[in-house]
């Protein structure tokens, strides 16, 4: 098993995204893009591409828009290729950005970008804990999962969609997280359990077959349970709830 | 055709709902420009347009659609057009080139273009202005206010324009400058900048009398005159901002400089007695370093960027933070940075200060302009590197109306060797060559070093601001850390700040001897600077590395594959000499000697100064319960959690103790960091000032603030034995005796306390001049200077998970103070808000200071402390306050008087070295075998429910946790 983990031009969260995948026995490497659009043949010695969270171009003309048109323009078939085969592909924040501005996810018309990331309803930088719930438990990376606390940070977290396209993404089943408060409920838009203002309180969408998933949440910052806030006053095991992300990943090659 | 791309959002964006708000009109709306230097057709257009849009959430502008789709938001009739003056970063910009760049391969071959906000308007022109006051800093922005109607003809005839950089086309000459005149015509010089051929001053070159004097002498003993290019790079060089000539100076009695006696003197006497391998390097370098574990050591450096934030608070900020990252990047081989810290000493951000730079004109800009930009400023720095920042704080107080302080410090991390060699050793070798890699060169921050180190007047040069651009920072760090270092591909490395390359490659060359430097190899942003402009330019984003000839290809390979440039701009050599080059013509050439220490020595006095006496104010009478809700709404104690929660504090996966605490998310004053997968070790970071205590005991106010530092880290789990601290002096008017007999004292005392706790000073800095000289609205003229604050900034090893504390009680502890409580209220928050009496200030005693803190690292590494916090301002009642809100469990408080002290003494002194701690009752005993009883008192117990209830002999006030959190999350009004 191994994963690509994509760097460059202000990714940020790559080294502990792999150390995520490594832990659960992935082989894995951070790659440049630059060096990936040099030999993009590489992508074939991998089963799994992640593409982190960070600042690409600094957020500049929208987050994740600059990297995704980059992409588009030197990797789009490659990628559209890898995703058709049984692998895995997940972008993480502002990995997440990017597979939303590429049109990976949801890939309902399989042309350009059916949806939109916008500004946080607060107008600002917003990093705390939420907690979400799985929609779709039919995605590979979500499978056996209920529920799950994880960080969030972010300044462009909005989903944006159009209703139509809304209505068709939820006929099949691809809304993959949802903002949920102290109760377990949907948070209706709340904040600041819907942190972000989103849509249906939409944290994460996935392809049609669910082995691609954009998700804003950051698993990578909630693997270890000394990650959870105030884990000293908790009981808890080894790890944090995004550890099941990534041990989801291992079940679906196992 | 069509030179602009417009686009806005479809629906309302989050800056648009907090404008509106803010404003209170429902008509704004914000529209994304770009204006190009060409026009361009309408593939053109079209492809670019894509580029940069999405075209879900946004519309793109046309001539056809504008009237249209702009009228179906609303009947606009104002605009503000806002863009970069030329010249200043424009980072949008840039990102927009590089994306047309790289996905238009061949279809451009040169253009400009400048990014733009356009805000339009239903209402009244002063609507519009006041938006724009808000909005854009004239310092660093051009602002249109113009009818809607004119917009739209603009739109249709191509009339938005881009404004580049014109600099006149001039053939550079060399300039040789005549010293050999009147004391008066020298002084000028210093003061007001080398005159140009037709009579202008190029601006302060803060150089007194006497340092030209010295180098007019030293130009008459080698028999010629100094080039303008010599004269610059001496200012820089011989600024009081490198070279801290205050800190050297004797000093009534001290020959050695109170820099040398007092703080580098603690961190020898200690090296002496603890005879260990903690500290690895001190003082020599960007940074200072400490060992974290066998294999890795952590570095530390916090510094200001004062003035800069006065005039353009974001730009201020953001270079001051990225400016520290290069700190560490530049310790060393090259530190990894792996945290951001930040504290903010600012005005009130709800009141109108109305000071002028100038009589009637050059108005300061609005303390609450200042204060949310130097915030944000931060922000994006921190956040778009991917460097958590956990620790930070803020202060307000009136008295820094005039000039805002702004800390930033960076902490980073290093393998102790790369390839079996030591990697803090670093040692630029004679034929190494010279590589600027990096950002650009312009005329950004010219003068910074030598203005900061003046007070803020109207002839501080507006030229000195420079935008950092954290991405460019970022693809550069990468190259270094990941694909250059781990392979001893360059000698050595440093960062170009203040100063810019003199600085940097003079420092550097100390290593090797001297230096050669051809500047017209340097990329500049645009044509036209002169040489000496190119050679103190503070672009940012630079840093120097001196590579062996041999591994230069491959190094400017590597960097040029990450879309980062670096440039061959000339060699170090042997001979101790600094030669400059420009076109062939030698501009400079010194000795590195006379570069370095040839400055004159400052001699200084002090003397006692006078105490202004505060006025005695009255207590008002109120209830126990109001005063604890007055002081927790107050602003220096009010929660700062919209400034955590904007502050990225989970990137890179390492936060383990959070800035925020508790269930019921109380801002902390000690976070940590697990920097290293696989070792369970942490580091504990905090800081401590206390401005609010310097004029009344600048001796104790130093002191209270390595005790709070130091106090806060013990108090998280750190080691003892593994904390160092840094000192950031920030002064007033240290030309001034009593200004530095206050500066002498808190040298004096930070000798004691440091080597009393065992601490070493690792990394420091001082601003010396922080002061404002100007106008009230009036006309009259006024100067503003800021308290004397020192910062201390304490780090540590916390060895194991376990030893991290929480500052959350459960039901049932017993909850105790170690340390006493005298009546300290003097400058206390209570003394502020609620008024005082006869009271003193708060005195740290070492020794009983310690035995505390020894005695609660004993008892915390038995499993014996369940929680604990440390008492800061507003005293135990805010402490005790802070817990129950933090874990949402209600205590009982009895107050128990003790050394004959008030109720009030006792709640809200400020007295220094306690700990607020709770136990399970099961632990009391073993606690009672670490503790003597006259160490601690008993004051009460959690007991779960909903209130805090304080209890004296003849009555019980209740407060609900729930209304006291809600005082302490309150706003702070302006922000």
């Amino acid at each position: 098993m191994n994963v690509l983990v994509l760097s460059g031009y202000g990714i940020n969260c790559e080294n502990e995204t792999l150390h995520a995948f490594e832990v659960l026995g992935f082989k894995g490497k951070i790659i440049h893009i630059n060096d990936l659009i040099q030999n993009p043949k590489q992508l074939n010695n991998y089963q799994v591409f992640a593409i982190p969270g960070g600042f690409s171009y600094g957020d500049d003309t929208g987050s994740g828009n600059a990297m995704a048109k980059k992409i588009m323009t030197n990797l789009y078939d490659q990628l559209i290729d890898f995703s058709l085969k049984d692998k895995l592909i997940i972008g993480i924040c502002n990995g997440c950005q990017i597979l939303i501005n590429l049109g990976l996810v949801p890939s309902l018309n399989k042309k350009d970008p059916e949806v939109a990331l916008i500004e946080n309803k607060s107008g600002s930088y917003e990093c705390r804990w939420v907690d979400v719930k799985v929609s779709n438990n039919k995605s590979p990376w979500l499978k056996n999962i209920s529920t799950l606390n994880l960080p969030v940070a972010h300044q462009e977290g909005q989903f944006m969609i159009p209703i139509n396209l809304l209505k068709s993404i939820k006929a099949n089943n691809l809304i993959g997280l949802q903002y949920i408060d102290h109760h377990k409920k949907l948070a209706k838009g709340q904040f600041p359990f819907n942190p972000n203002g989103s849509k249906d309180d939409i944290a994460a969408l996935t392809n049609q077959n669910g082995n691609v998933l954009a998700m804003m949440p950051h698993p990578e910052r909630a693997f270890y349970h000394y990650h959870i806030p105030n884990w000293q006053s908790k009981t808890l095991k080894k790890f944090g709830d995004g550890y099941k992300i990534f041990m989801n990943a291992k079940k679906f090659f196992a | 055709m069509t030179n602009t791309i417009q686009i806005l959002s479809i629906e309302k964006t989050g800056k648009e709902s907090s404008l509106q708000k803010e404003h209170n009109n429902k008509s704004i709306k914000i529209i994304d420009g770009y204006f190009f230097s060409t026009n361009l057709d309408d593939l053109k257009f079209t492809k670019i347009s894509k580029l940069i849009s999405n075209d879900v959430s946004q519309t793109i502008l046309t001539k056809k659609n504008v009237n249209k789709v702009l009228s179906s938001y609303s009947n606009f009739n104002w605009v503000v057009e806002i863009k970069f003056l030329p010249g200043v970063t424009d980072n949008i910009a840039t990102t927009v080139k590089e994306i047309i760049k790289d996905n238009l391969k061949s279809s451009f071959k040169s253009f400009e273009l400048g990014s733009t906000k356009i805000i339009l308007i239903k209402g009244r022109k002063e609507d519009i202005t006041k938006i724009s006051k808000n909005e854009a800093n004239p310092l660093i922005q051009t602002i249109k206010i113009y009818p809607f109607k004119k917009y739209l003809n603009n739109f249709k005839k191509n009339q938005f324009k881009i404004e580049k950089v014109k600099l006149p086309k001039k053939k550079y000459s060399k300039k040789e400058i005549n010293l050999n005149i009147s004391d008066h015509q020298l002084s000028l010089i210093g003061k007001l900048g080398i005159e140009e051929n037709d009579k202008s001053r190029r601006g302060t070159l803060g150089l007194d009398l006497e340092s030209l004097k010295a180098i007019r002498n030293y130009f008459s003993t080698i028999k010629r005159k100094p080039t303008d290019v010599e004269i610059e790079t001496l200012a820089q060089t011989w600024s009081e901002h490198c070279k801290h000539k205050i800190f050297s100076a004797k000093i009534d009695d001290i020959y050695e400089g109170i820099f040398k006696k007092y703080i580098k003197g603690a961190t020898e006497k200690i090296i002496q007695l603890r005879k260990d391998n903690f500290c690895v390097s001190l003082f020599t370098d960007n940074a200072g370093g400490i060992e974290f574990n066998k294999d890795w050591i952590i570095c530390h450096k916090v510094e200001t960027h004062n003035t800069p934030s006065a005039l353009d608070p974001f730009g201020g900020a953001i270079t001051g933070i990225v400016g520290v990252n290069r700190d560490c990047l530049g310790f060393g081989k090259g530190a990894k940075p792996i945290a951001n810290t930040y504290a903010y000493y600012l005005a009130d951000p709800n009141k109108k200060y109305q000071l002028y730079r100038q009589k009637n004109k050059d108005p300061m800009l609005p303390a609450n302009f200042i204060a949310k930009g130097i915030i944000s400023g931060v922000r994006v720095g921190g956040n778009c590197s991917g460097i958590p920042t956990p620790q930070g704080n803020v202060y307000f107080d009136d008295r820094f109306a005039g000039k805002p302080l702004v800390f930033c410090g960076t902490v980073g991390i290093i393998p102790k060797k790369i390839k079996g060699k030591l990697s803090h050793k670093k040692k630029a070798n004679p034929g190494d060559i010279i590589l600027m890699v990096g950002g650009r060169v312009g005329k950004d921050g010219i003068h910074g070093a030598t203005f900061s180190s003046e007070e803020l007047d109207p002839n501080s040069p507006v030229s000195a601001v420079q935008i950092g651009d954290p991405i460019t920072q970022k693809k550069m760090s990468d190259v270094i850390i990941r694909e250059l270092r781990d392979e001893n591909l360059y000698s050595s490395i440093t960062d170009n700040g203040a100063g810019g390359l003199s600085s940097s490659i003079g420092e550097m060359a100390k290593e090797s001897g001297g230096f050669i430097v051809n500047l017209e190899k340097v990329p500049l942003k645009y044509n036209g600077l002169y040489p000496w402009e190119i050679w103190v330019s503070e672009s940012q984003e630079r840093m120097t590395l001196a590579v062996p000839p041999a591994n230069v290809k491959k190094v400017i390979k590597r960097f040029n594959a990450r879309g980062v440039e670096a440039t061959i701009i000339g060699k170090f050599i042997k001979k101790e000499k600094a030669i400059v080059k420009y076109n062939k013509t030698e501009i400079l050439n010194l000795d590195m000697e006379f570069l370095h220490e040839g400055y004159p020595k400052l001699n200084l006095k002090t003397s006692f100064p006078k105490i202004k006496k505060e006025k005695k104010k009255i207590i008002k009478k109120s209830i126990l319960i109001d005063k604890l809700h007055k002081l927790l709404s107050s602003p220096n104690i009010v929660s700062k959690e919209f400034i955590a929660t904007q502050y990225d504090h989970e990137v890179q996966g390492t936060s383990i103790i959070k800035p925020l605490q508790g269930e019921g998310r109380v801002f902390g004053n000690a976070t940590a960091i697990k920097p290293i997968f696989d070792d369970e070790k942490s580091i504990a970071l905090s800081q401590a000032a206390y401005p609010q205590y310097a004029e009344t005991n600048p001796y104790d106010m130093a002191g209270c603030s390595i005790d709070t530092a130091y106090k806060n880290l013990i108090v998280s789990g750190a080691n003892s034995k593994k904390i160092a601290i840094l000192d950031n002096f920030c002064w007033c008017s240290s030309d001034e005796p009593d200004r530095l007999y206050q500066l002498k004292e808190a040298a004096k005392a930070c000798y004691d306390y440091a080597v009393a706790y065992q601490t070493p000073f690792i990394s420091g800095k001082d601003s010396m001049f922080n002061d404002f000289k100007g106008f009230d609205k009036t006309g009259k003229s006024v100067k503003i200077s800021i308290p004397p604050t020192l910062l201390i900034s304490s780090i540590g090893v916390v060895d194991k998970i376990s030893h991290l504390t929480k500052i959350t009680p459960d039901d049932g502890d017993i909850l105790l103070v170690l340390g006493n409580t005298r009546n300290e209220l003097q400058d206390s928050v209570y003394s502020k808000i609620i008024g005082y009496e006869k009271s003193k200030n708060p005195v740290v005693n070492s020794k009983d200071a310690l035995r505390t803190y020894r005695n609660f690292e004993k008892a915390n590494k038995l499993g014996i402390i369940n929680s604990a916090i440390g008492i800061d301002l507003g005293g135990l009642g805010i402490a005790v306050t802070k817990m129950a809100i933090a874990s949402k469990k209600g205590l009982t408080f009895d107050l128990k008087l003790k050394n004959k002290i008030s109720v009030d003494q006792f709640l809200f002194s400020e007295t220094q070295s306690r700990i607020l701690v709770s136990l399970k009752k099961n632990k009391l005993p073993n606690f009672k075998k670490i503790f003597k009883a006259s160490d601690y008192t008993i004051i009460g117990k959690c007991t779960g429910s909903d209130v805090i209830e304080f209890k004296d002999n003849k009555k019980i006030m209740r407060g609900k946790i729930s209304d006291f959190a809600k005082s302490y999350k309150q706003n702070i009004k302006g922000l």
